[in-house]
């Protein structure tokens, strides 16, 4: 009988008599190999394979024990210095130690507080600071370490605007008017002086707005010394010269006076913010040239209307964020791409859905009778002049025309006699009744004045640049506290800009201005965050009119900013053209001034 | 915070390690230091380390371990110029870092059941002392009471994987 064959670890077999060192010993002239399954067969049958004598292929498969390499780096502190141990207070979320035993119940239910990463743009390429950004705590935990006390809780959408600013050499936050620019780029640079990446800071804004910032300031960075740039040029020379004051404010006019001093006294600032950036949008004007000439290691231009005409004026105020990034050749749509990370814009219908609504209505006035006629012997009178001007007519022939017919609708230039304010005395009587304020807007000083004396019932202020800083401040004061002011007479020049009037539930625009933007400026007095609740605007249009035509061609102008923000194609001729101009009258523009 | 508070220091350092596994690229390991604020100070990655068929065979369940633990924690630990309080890390297998480390190691982990009757919770984070090293425990609290007050124990990790993902692209 056979030995019984055994299996192998190698899966042969092998007879059963061979064991342990006889089976390396054993020449092995055959090996056996059975079949798994072989049903068939009553025994195993058994197949003879000749053996190659030759040494088997050894494979090596390599451990894992080289240590893989490292990349260091090694950070600077900021955005903001250490505070003391002893200061730290713990953020309300994650502050609670406890045992097992005493453990609360998981809070993974309960929602995540929003946390704003302080992400790098797109312009940081080297790894290392790169990697300073992503690392980073979260923007309300530094907030919330660095003992950084504000008047108030700042929006979500607010972190989100100082996240985006802080890393930001060159940005133009581009806001809606009312979502708080200036407050997110004090909070914004407040933080990068208290890190010490910024020391010297320059604020540019309009003469009017001078006061605001500067309240502003004392609001949302308190600890701040700010010196307003400002008087005789002996002063400002001095004011210049302050180096112990890290934020100084001055306004556009005293930038393009003073930029041979600044030049002179060798001034570089680690942060330049231009408010109301749209002034400089003029690459040619002495203040673009101005503004461009400071030496400057950061710079923010804050603007809630960065494209007011065309697609060229945000090429202007990139001029100045951004040198060379952009172009007048570009698409708007290119153009949309290449500013993409350079711009942040948030509206009020997105970010703020708890603020009060904004009603719009357009109230269509019909002239008097004088005023009617009034009105058609001027517009008959002044085309016919044009008409005869034929290629002599110039621009601003057609302008005086314009503003002619305009001033008449609000005041019939013989009798005095204005259906508007007819309507305008009804509607706030009413107002006043209810204890509510009024915001009307003109474009001119001398409506201001009548509609100042017609309505003194009502306690109406006047507010335009005719007036003080001093008197602007005064009247906006009086306006705020005092009840026997209900209503307050503003220029869109003057008013349009920088004021906080959100305690105001009704703007009248009793004139329109030229640009849609301009006009939404001056709502947002009112419409603004703080606002108590719906805000009214009412629009007066006589009917039939000029007034109307103009109407009709600024709506198609309206959303050309927004074509451009979002990356879309503007609409050929959206903007309010010399042609347009002409074509009010049904003019043809004379060859060498067509747009 | 009682006997077993921590000398406080502006300069205490404090350590974050974990690992990432890319489909495509490996694992990558990271290890930030963060001072008392949660402000880095210093961050250290390693290159991708790929592990073979036969390798994951040969290795079997020591694998993640034995690349963790050695190949990566220790590397990493090893290039900090700081010395951290403690180091914290969000894998369990990273915490086979120890024998070859000094520092405290223990483990953060966002869950509902901790691991070891030591551990204790940090609002939504629960923090678990080396078991074999009970010396540590006592030490690890005062310290993770120190840092807590300004960071979630659990964010840090977000950010070291935010860094990894950023070099995977650069």
């Amino acid at each position: 009988m056979e030995d019984p064959l055994i299996q192998t670890p190698l899966g042969s077999a092998v007879p059963g008599r061979m064991r342990s060192w006889h089976l390396a010993k054993c020449p092995l002239p055959a090996v056996h190999v059975l079949p798994v399954i072989a049903p068939r067969f009553s025994r195993p049958a058994r197949l003879r394979l000749p053996v190659d004598s030759a040494t088997p292929c050894v494979m090596r498969v390599p451990l894992i024990d080289q240590r893989p390499a490292v990349q260091s780096y090694q950070f600077r502190h900021a955005p903001v210095p250490p505070t003391p141990w002893q200061n730290i207070s713990p953020p309300a979320s994650h502050v609670c130690i406890s045992d097992l035993a005493s453990a609360p119940a998981p809070a993974s239910a309960a929602p995540k507080p929003k946390r704003t990463r302080i992400l790098p743009p797109r312009d940081v390429v080297k790894l290392g600071e790169r990697f300073f950004f992503l690392l980073q705590p979260n923007l309300e935990t530094i907030l919330e370490t660095s003992h950084l006390e504000f008047p108030r809780q700042p929006f979500p959408f607010q972190f989100d605007g100082m996240a985006f600013l802080m890393p930001r050499h060159g940005a133009v936050l581009a806001d809606e008017m009312g979502l708080g620019k200036s407050m997110q780029a004090i909070s914004s640079l407040r933080l990068l002086v208290r890190s010490g990446e910024v020391r010297r800071v320059l604020v540019i804004c309009p003469k009017g707005l001078v006061s605001n910032w500067t309240r502003e300031i004392a609001d949302w960075a308190p600890e701040l010394l700010v010196a307003v740039v400002e008087g005789d040029p002996q002063r400002r020379r001095w004011q210049w010269s302050l180096e112990d004051v890290p934020v100084k404010v001055a306004n556009y006019e005293v930038v393009v006076r003073d930029r041979e001093l600044v030049a002179e006294l060798g001034l570089e600032f680690d942060l330049v913010v231009i408010d109301e950036a749209q002034r400089i949008k003029n690459r040619s004007s002495h203040t673009s040239q101005a503004v461009r000439s400071i030496s400057r290691n950061r710079s923010w231009a804050l603007t809630g209307t960065p494209v007011e005409n065309s697609a060229e004026d945000l090429v202007g105020i990139f001029e100045f964020v951004a040198p060379g990034h952009l172009s007048d050749s570009m698409s708007p749509r290119a153009m949309g791409a290449a500013a993409a990370d350079h711009v942040l814009r948030r509206t009020k219908d997105r970010v703020l859905k708890d603020l009060p609504p904004r009603l719009n209505r357009d109230e269509r006035i019909e002239l008097t009778a004088e005023q009617r006629e009034t009105y058609r012997r001027a517009e008959e009178e002044g085309v016919l002049r044009l008409s005869k001007m034929g290629q002599g007519a110039a621009i601003q022939h057609v302008f005086e025309l314009i503003l002619r017919l305009k001033q008449i609708c609000n005041f019939d230039t013989a009798t005095g006699e204005s259906a508007k304010l007819e309507c305008l005395e009804a509607e706030l009587d009413e107002i006043h009744a209810s204890g509510r304020k009024s915001l009307v807007f003109s474009q001119w000083v001398e409506t201001i004045g009548r509609l100042r004396g017609k309505l003194s019932r009502f306690g109406a202020l006047e507010y335009h640049g005719g007036m003080s800083t001093a008197a602007r401040d005064e009247t906006i004061e009086r306006f705020k506290h005092d009840p026997r002011h209900s209503v307050l007479l503003l220029s869109y020049g003057a008013g349009a800009v920088g004021l906080n009037l959100q305690f105001s539930q009704y703007v009248f625009l009793f004139d329109r201005w030229w640009n849609p933007a301009v006009e939404d400026q001056a709502i947002n007095r009112a419409h603004r965050i703080g606002a108590v609740g719906a805000v009214t605007v009412t629009r007066f249009l006589s009917v039939d009119t000029i007034e109307e035509r103009i109407d009709e061609v600024l709506r198609q102008k309206r959303d050309l900013s927004d074509m451009i923000l979002s990356q879309a194609e503007a609409t050929p001729g959206a903007g309010l053209t010399q042609s347009d101009l002409f074509a009010l009258f049904k003019l043809v523009p004379p060859k060498r001034s067509a747009a | 915070m009682g006997q077993n508070t921590v000398e406080p220091s502006i300069t205490a350092a404090f350590g974050f390690l974990t690992a990432v596994d890319s489909p495509s690229h490996g694992l990558f390991g990271g290890y930030l230091l963060v001072d008392v604020a949660g402000r880095p100070l210093e961050f250290h990655c390693t290159a991708p380390l790929k592990v073979s068929r036969a390798q994951q065979i040969l290795y079997g369940a020591t694998l993640h371990s034995h690349l963790h633990g050695q190949q990566i924690g220790a590397t990493l630990l090893a290039e900090g110029t700081l010395q951290p309080q403690v180091v914290l890390t969000d894998l369990e297998s990273m915490l086979h870092v120890r024998p070859h480390t000094k520092l405290p190691v223990a483990l953060v982990v966002r869950r509902d059941t901790p691991p070891n009757a030591s551990s204790f919770f940090v609002g939504t984070a629960c923090v678990s002392p080396p078991s074999d090293h009970p010396e540590h425990a006592s030490q690890l609290r005062a310290q993770v009471e120190m840092l807590v007050a300004s960071v979630d124990l659990c964010e840090p990790f977000e950010r070291i994987r935010a860094a990894i993902e950023e070099a995977q692209r650069h």
